[in-house]
């Protein structure tokens, strides 16, 4: 049944109702516009008063809020403080939160306010209500006022439950508004029931059961899929070039893609809308777009120097003292330099945004922080009213600050407007690492000092942070808004130390983006905390003080210092003057940390937030630097907690993000171009579930005290508390997070110099050869060169061939796969047009179906006969031999004529094919006869008598139409297979590794008959990989063959292996997985982490989540322990999209995601882990970069 | 490219689909099948927003294009319960609050269901081990983890002769 509470969709709504009691107010004034701080927008006074509760006659009530729950619970928390003055239950409100169309302005969801500041109108409006319904309550039930009670919206006589009237019954009928009057009186905090108890967030069971709440979930009829093609210059915000970069776009690029609407191009803004989503991806990635030059990013490779370079305006905060004379006359300098680097708000779900345009007015059902402000910047966008457009805002994936859930909105508008339907953007995962306005890098730099008795001679403390709001993105690059660089006056955030310093000196540096950056949770705060207390106990350490000691001699707030001792009590502080005072356990270094921290928030000098204070154990692997903070414990004091569970799993997350942050998190950009590299979770990667620290949260009881912001706060100390704990552990510092492995380690145990290997590189094999051959095959041509034409003949009727000949045909076509190279991407079976890259150029395959004109439907037997024998077709002109008629030859009639029946008994497909067009030599095709002259034995071979039958069958079919040996065979000079110990040695084909099938083979577990058997199969085996690439269609052909001949492909293949039953490959498998498992040497660094966080959801020694499909040990895998990389490489690249069978498993393509360095990253450190024995690849990148460029990948 | 229409079992119910045989199996839940359990999350199996189960194992739904699918039995959150009816995983994630904005919670709530199938009685670092590249960006582990316990009681309760 829907209530009345959850049916308004406008204010108009409201205003119209009957049976209604509303608490309304005048928008505030627009407020004086704020140099540097996040923009305001007042609100429309054209919109009438805004409605902050309303009563309604079924017993709902509506509570409006204008801050919106960005995954903090606040959605809850607000209906507790509305239903706990109104005395309803929590099932009676319906919680509005921040709909342009029905919410209060109240400005951006940021800096911890909503339940400190923003809740207030609200529990005045709900206090209001409640007062006017007990005075017509007590008309009704002739009582005074404060004989009255209420509980659950029903007014009763105290002692008399009898004597009662409904909330509904008080409204039922009238249309009741009443200006807020803020000087309400509202409930003393004694008398609460309902705040300060834990309550169950409201939003959690729809969401468990996947009912509609997400953005992402929103469906309007007729609505379209849209995607954006963003400018390479990914993460910039300032600077001529945007807006203008854009050369062209082809739109005829995307012509093969079904259900394209439209391509929009404005500026530097592109996008493209389909009618499905995955055909809108697709268009994409394969839009051809071209941009100008650009100049690249300033540099970025040393944090310091680029915010120092960066252009800044002095201001100076803080100044008591003398800070100059005393650290002129302090005993001992320290001056200390802190760095923080860029980080991510790293949203899970990619922002999303649905828009629905209509002439004059739109509606945006967007995941925003700040809907009135998203309004404006949709208004300015597409020079609309403000009024015109209602921003619904929906849930998102937790923002923790600003990500690019505007920026999506803005994308989505233009894209509406453009076609004129409903669009939904969603943003990529590389999308949204690359271009969400990132939480800024950070300069602190500390002069200070100690006095001779270790007090503190005086602390000048300068503050560097590049950010500000983050122009939306579209306004940007459709250059509605000037690209000029922005500082904003945020980086003064907690600047103020809350040590009672007396000589003290605070100066901020505002200054301008270097990349795109905004708030993310504790803005300039952490940072500046991080400094601040990593160098007190920098001081302590100094003074030979203990660091929590230390600390209270300066603390001067109260409950601070109780906040303080009551933490380390509880985490059972060990006291220490200098560090490594705990026993090591084994390699394990381990080390406690404390710091403090008041979250200051808001325009300077700003609003203190709660209180927070850690207490951090971790343990430092001195053999891999890996830390592991074992264990935090968090005291904090947020005065009365409105939902106290809501409060505890807040500080939960803080703990748990911010321990992520100071141990992995950083932004990579590109060496070059200082564009962001860190595109998806493996080069940006957080804190999983192994790594969760023991949190042991210990909130004050300070129900007396009002309600302070709970949602940054205890995130603010703890960088510092883990730094400090690091320090503690091995007695070094480290001023720049994230604390990685590797830092750790080389601070640990400096590795000497190594002179730098020069890259090495290859000439392509065929370079020389090629050569060769061009002068050779100029002497024999006249002679050998032309043959003569067979004549046409008219197309055989397929019906004089039995069907059982048809069938035989068609499996032995199968095992020659004549459709894999036959058959074009997408194109019509056997109809041709295929490329084939060849060292020699590229070859395009003919049309095996019997059209007369463009396939073989004049053929005759004996010309078909000819070419498969021969390679010569019917013309008389000689086929090169990428048509491997040097296998095929060995076929007997018999099977020939099944074959031609089958191809006869095809559908005929008119399809012209593209010439091949070799360069000279090797378009002189009569130069193939030297060719053949050399290299080809026509006819069919005896069988050997000497073998089985089974043999021999398998010799046939491998060597005949199965022409194996034409990809695992390396070719000489002249492109012929070569002899002897070379058959079936391995060799390259197009880019892959066909690998050898002897007993050379370089996979690590010998292949029994049984196992080639699976393989050619079901396209996986149990001791080896899964068949990929160009060997997949191989597989999915040979399924048409019977057991019996694979069977025989199988022994006779296995017959050059050194033979090993089935128990032994066995064996050997599970040995070298436990080898692999034990005995690997344990490397942690920014290679493992990668491989890790990208691979491992499916890659894991057997200690991950078990998914679908098969996922043999990559031990096993005979790609990793191949002398070279390419067949890693290409599977890295481009997934597995297609299988053998189903249970085979499937692989996404990571060309998108990963660069080339960080594909050579993966494979290197793959090398090392699982082929530990062979010899490391040498310059992978470059082998990346050759793969991914390969023109066979683009047919 | 697939023309003829897939058969995929979804939740239960027999469904005919005729969409391209390459498309994301996420894409088609929810753009063709309406459900919103599945999310988007990363598209590279990384984040296991997007799980579902196929044929009763885990799965990322969106690097498994839809023709993996055919022939196959595909769960979604939305197939495990109803608020009226809650499957008890379902019901050990509410009663532990495990979710902050809630956008991991499919994944995390689709993977403890794989994983108590597998092994009812899993180790905290099984635990742990299995839900390690399930991301969660709020930090709702902690509560998550005691879910699982909670949700391993709950079966354990549901299977004892009442």
């Amino acid at each position: 049944m829907t209530r009345r509470a959850d049916t308004p969709y406008s204010r108009r709504d409201f205003h119209e109702a009957q049976g209604v009691l509303l608490i309304t107010r005048e928008p505030p004034p627009a407020p004086p516009p704020v140099k540097g701080q996040p923009a305001a927008v007042p609100g429309n006074p054209a919109e009438g008063v805004e409605i902050l509760i309303a009563v309604w006659d079924d017993g709902s009530v509506t509570a409006l809020s204008g801050h919106v729950d960005l995954g903090t619970g606040i959605r809850t928390a607000l209906a507790q403080i509305a239903a706990e003055e109104l005395d309803v239950r929590m099932d009676q409100i319906n919680m509005v939160l921040g709909d342009t169309t029905r919410a209060p302005n109240q400005g951006a969801t940021i800096a911890s306010a909503s339940i400190q500041i923003h809740a207030n109108p609200l529990r005045a409006a709900a206090a209001q209500a409640r007062a006017w319904l007990l005075s017509q309550a007590a008309a009704h039930l002739d009582a005074a006022i404060d004989e009255l009670e209420v509980n659950g919206g029903i007014v009763s006589v105290r002692g008399n439950s009898e004597h009662a009237i409904s909330y509904a019954d008080l409204v039922r009928g009238r249309h009741t508004a009443l200006l807020l009057d803020l000087n309400t009186a509202v409930k003393r905090p004694e008398d609460y029931r309902l705040v300060g108890q834990s309550t169950p967030r409201v939003d959690i069971p729809s969401k468990a059961v996947g009912e509609l709440t997400f953005v992402h979930d929103v469906r309007v009829p007729g609505m379209l899929h849209g995607r954006v093609i963003r400018p390479p210059y990914a993460g910039a915000d300032h600077g001529d070039f945007i807006g203008n970069t854009l050369e062209s776009v082809d739109e005829s690029s995307i012509a093969h893609i079904p259900g394209i609407v439209t391509t929009v191009v404005i500026g530097d803004f592109v996008g493209v809308v389909a009618l499905r989503e995955e055909h809108a991806e697709q268009a994409m990635r394969e839009l051809a777009v071209k941009w100008k030059e650009w100049p690249a990013l300033p540099d970025l490779a040393n944090l310091e120097v680029a915010l120092r370079d960066n252009p800044s305006t002095r201001r100076v905060v803080a100044n008591q003292g003398d800070v100059d004379a005393a650290l002129a006359n302090a005993a001992v300098r320290m001056d200390r330099t802190y760095v923080w680097p860029y980080q991510l708000h790293a949203s899970i779900g990619p922002s999303c945004a649905v828009a629905d345009w209509h002439a004059e007015r739109m509606t945006v059902w967007a995941g925003t922080q700040n809907p009135h402000v998203l309004r404006a910047d949709l208004a300015k966008l597409m020079d609309l009213p403000d009024v015109a457009i209602d921003v619904i805002r929906m849930e998102a994936a937790g923002c923790y600050g600003r990500n690019c859930a505007d920026d999506v909105a803005a994308d989505a508008a233009l894209l509406s407007r453009a076609v004129g339907s409903p669009v939904r953007v969603q943003l990529t995962r590389e999308q949204e690492h690359q271009w969400e306005p990132k939480g800024a890098a950070q300069l602190m730099e500390i002069h200070g000092g100690l006095n001779a008795d270790g007090s503190v001679a005086g602390y000048d403390f300068q503050t560097s942070y590049p950010s500000n709001g983050a122009v939306t993105l579209a306004l940007l690059l459709t250059g509605k808004v000037s690209p000029q660089p922005i500082a904003y006056e945020m980086g003064d955030r907690t600047s103020v130390p809350p040590y009672d310093y007396q000589n003290l000196r605070v100066t901020i540096n505002d200054m301008a983006p270097i990349l795109r950056a905004s708030w993310l949770r504790g803005v300039s705060a952490l940072p500046n905390s991080f400094a601040h207390e990593c160098y007190i106990d920098e001081l302590a350490a100094e003074a030979g003080v203990d660091p929590v000691e230390y600390r209270l001699r300066y603390l001067k707030d109260d409950r601070a210092a109780e906040l303080l001792r009551a933490t380390t009590e509880r985490a059972g502080w060990m006291p220490h003057v200098k560090p490594q005072q705990q026993e090591a356990d084994g390699d394990f270094l381990k080390g406690q940390g404390v710091a403090y921290a008041r979250y200051v928030h808001s325009r300077f000098p700003g609003f203190g937030a709660a209180w927070a204070a850690w207490v951090a154990d971790v343990e430092v692997n001195r053999n891999t630097g890996e830390v592991h903070v074992r264990r935090v414990v968090v005291g904090h004091d947020a005065g009365l907690m409105i939902n106290p569970d809501g409060v505890k799993h807040q500080i939960h997350g803080n703990v748990v993000q911010t321990t992520s942050r100071a141990l992995k998190e950083e932004v990579k950009v590109d060496a070059r171009t200082n564009t962001v590299i860190s595109k998806e979770w493996g080069s940006y990667p957080i804190l999983n579930f192994r790594e969760v620290p023991v949190i042991d949260v210990m909130m004050m009881p300070r129900n007396d005290q009002p309600p302070q912001g709970a949602g940054e706060s205890s995130s603010v100390p703890g960088t510092a508390a883990i730094a400090n704990a690091i320090f503690d552990a091995t007695g070094i510092r480290f001023r720049q997070p994230p604390f990685t492995a590797e830092l750790v380690k080389a601070a640990l145990s400096p590795p000497p110099a190594e002179p730098a290997n020069p890259p090495r590189t290859r000439r392509p094999w065929w370079a020389v050869p090629g050569a060769l051959l061009a002068g050779a095959m100029g002497i024999g041509a006249a002679m050998l060169g032309w043959k003569s034409a067979i004549p046409e003949v008219t197309r055989i009727d397929p019906s004089i061939y039995s069907a059982e000949v048809i069938e035989r045909g068609r499996r032995l076509a199968a095992a020659g796969d004549c459709s894999v190279c036959h058959t074009a991407s997408n194109g019509v079976r056997n109809a041709g047009g295929r490329a084939l890259d060849t060292p020699f150029g590229k070859i395009y395959t003919t049309n095996l179906t019997p059209d007369p004109e463009t396939g073989i439907g004049k053929w005759s037997f004996t010309a078909f006969q000819r070419a498969m024998r021969e390679g010569i077709s019917r013309d008389g002109h000689h086929l090169y031999p990428a048509f491997p008629y040097t296998s095929f030859t060995k076929t007997t009639d018999d099977d020939l004529m099944a074959i031609y029946a089958y191809l006869m008994s095809q559908e005929p497909v008119r399809a012209e094919v593209p010439k091949t067009a070799l360069a000279f030599p090797f378009s002189v095709r009569p130069l193939m006869g030297l060719w053949n002259a050399l290299y080809l034995k026509p006819g069919p071979e005896t069988a050997d008598p000497a073998r089985s039958a089974q043999w021999n069958r398998g010799a046939y079919l491998v060597n005949g139409l199965g022409h194996c040996t034409a990809c695992h065979t390396p070719r000489n000079e002249l492109g012929a297979e070569k002899f002897g110990k070379y058959y079936l040695g391995g060799a390259m084909v197009e880019g892959w590794e066909a690998p050898p099938l002897t007993a050379i083979t370089h996979a690590p577990v010998p292949w029994s008959e049984e196992e080639l058997f699976r393989y050619l199969r079901h396209g996986h085996t149990e001791h080896h990989g899964v068949a990929s690439g160009p060997m997949l269609p191989v597989v999915q052909e040979l399924a048409a063959l019977p057991e019996t001949d694979v069977r025989a492909m199988a022994h006779y293949l296995a017959s050059f292996n050194t033979p090993v039953s089935e128990q032994e490959a066995k064996k050997a498998s599970q040995e070298l997985v436990t080898a692999s498992r034990l005995g690997a040497e344990r490397v942690v660094n920014a290679d493992s982490r990668l491989f890790t966080t990208a691979c491992g959801s499916c890659h894991h020694d057997g200690d991950g989540p078990a998914l679908v499909g098969v996922n043999r040990p990559l031990v096993l895998n005979s790609n990793l322990h191949s002398s070279t990389p390419d067949n890693l490489v290409q599977i890295i690249l481009r997934g597995v999209r297609e299988t053998a069978s189903h249970d085979a498993g499937y692989m996404p393509a990571f060309m998108h995601s990963l660069n080339d360095q960080q594909i050579a990253q993966i494979a290197a450190y793959m090398r090392q882990r699982y082929a530990p024995d062979k010899p490391v690849w040498n310059d992978i990148e470059s082998t990346v970069a050759r793969l991914r460029n390969a023109e066979h990948a683009k047919n | 490219m697939n023309t003829s229409p897939l058969r995929v079992t979804v939740n239960g119910q027999q469904c005919c689909l005729d969409v391209p045989g390459d498309a994301p199996l996420l894409f088609v839940l929810r753009n063709d099948l309406g459900l919103n359990g599945p999310k988007y999350g990363c598209g590279l199996g990384q984040c296991g927003a997007c799980t579902v189960l196929i044929d009763g194992k885990s799965a990322r739904s969106c690097v498994i294009p839809t023709s993996g699918a055919a022939g196959r039995h595909v769960t979604t959150l939305e197939g495990l319960g109803s608020k009226t009816a809650l499957h008890y995983v379902q019901q050990a994630f509410i009663e532990e609050q495990a979710a902050q904005c809630g956008y991991c919670l499919n994944g995390m709530i689709m993977s403890t269901v794989a994983l108590l199938q597998k092994n009812p009685c899993p180790t905290d670092e099984q635990i742990r081990n299995a839900l390690a590249h399930n991301l969660c960006r709020c930090g709702t582990h902690v509560e998550i983890l005691k879910a699982v316990r909670r949700a391993m009681q709950l079966a354990a309760a549901e299977k004892e002769p009442k």
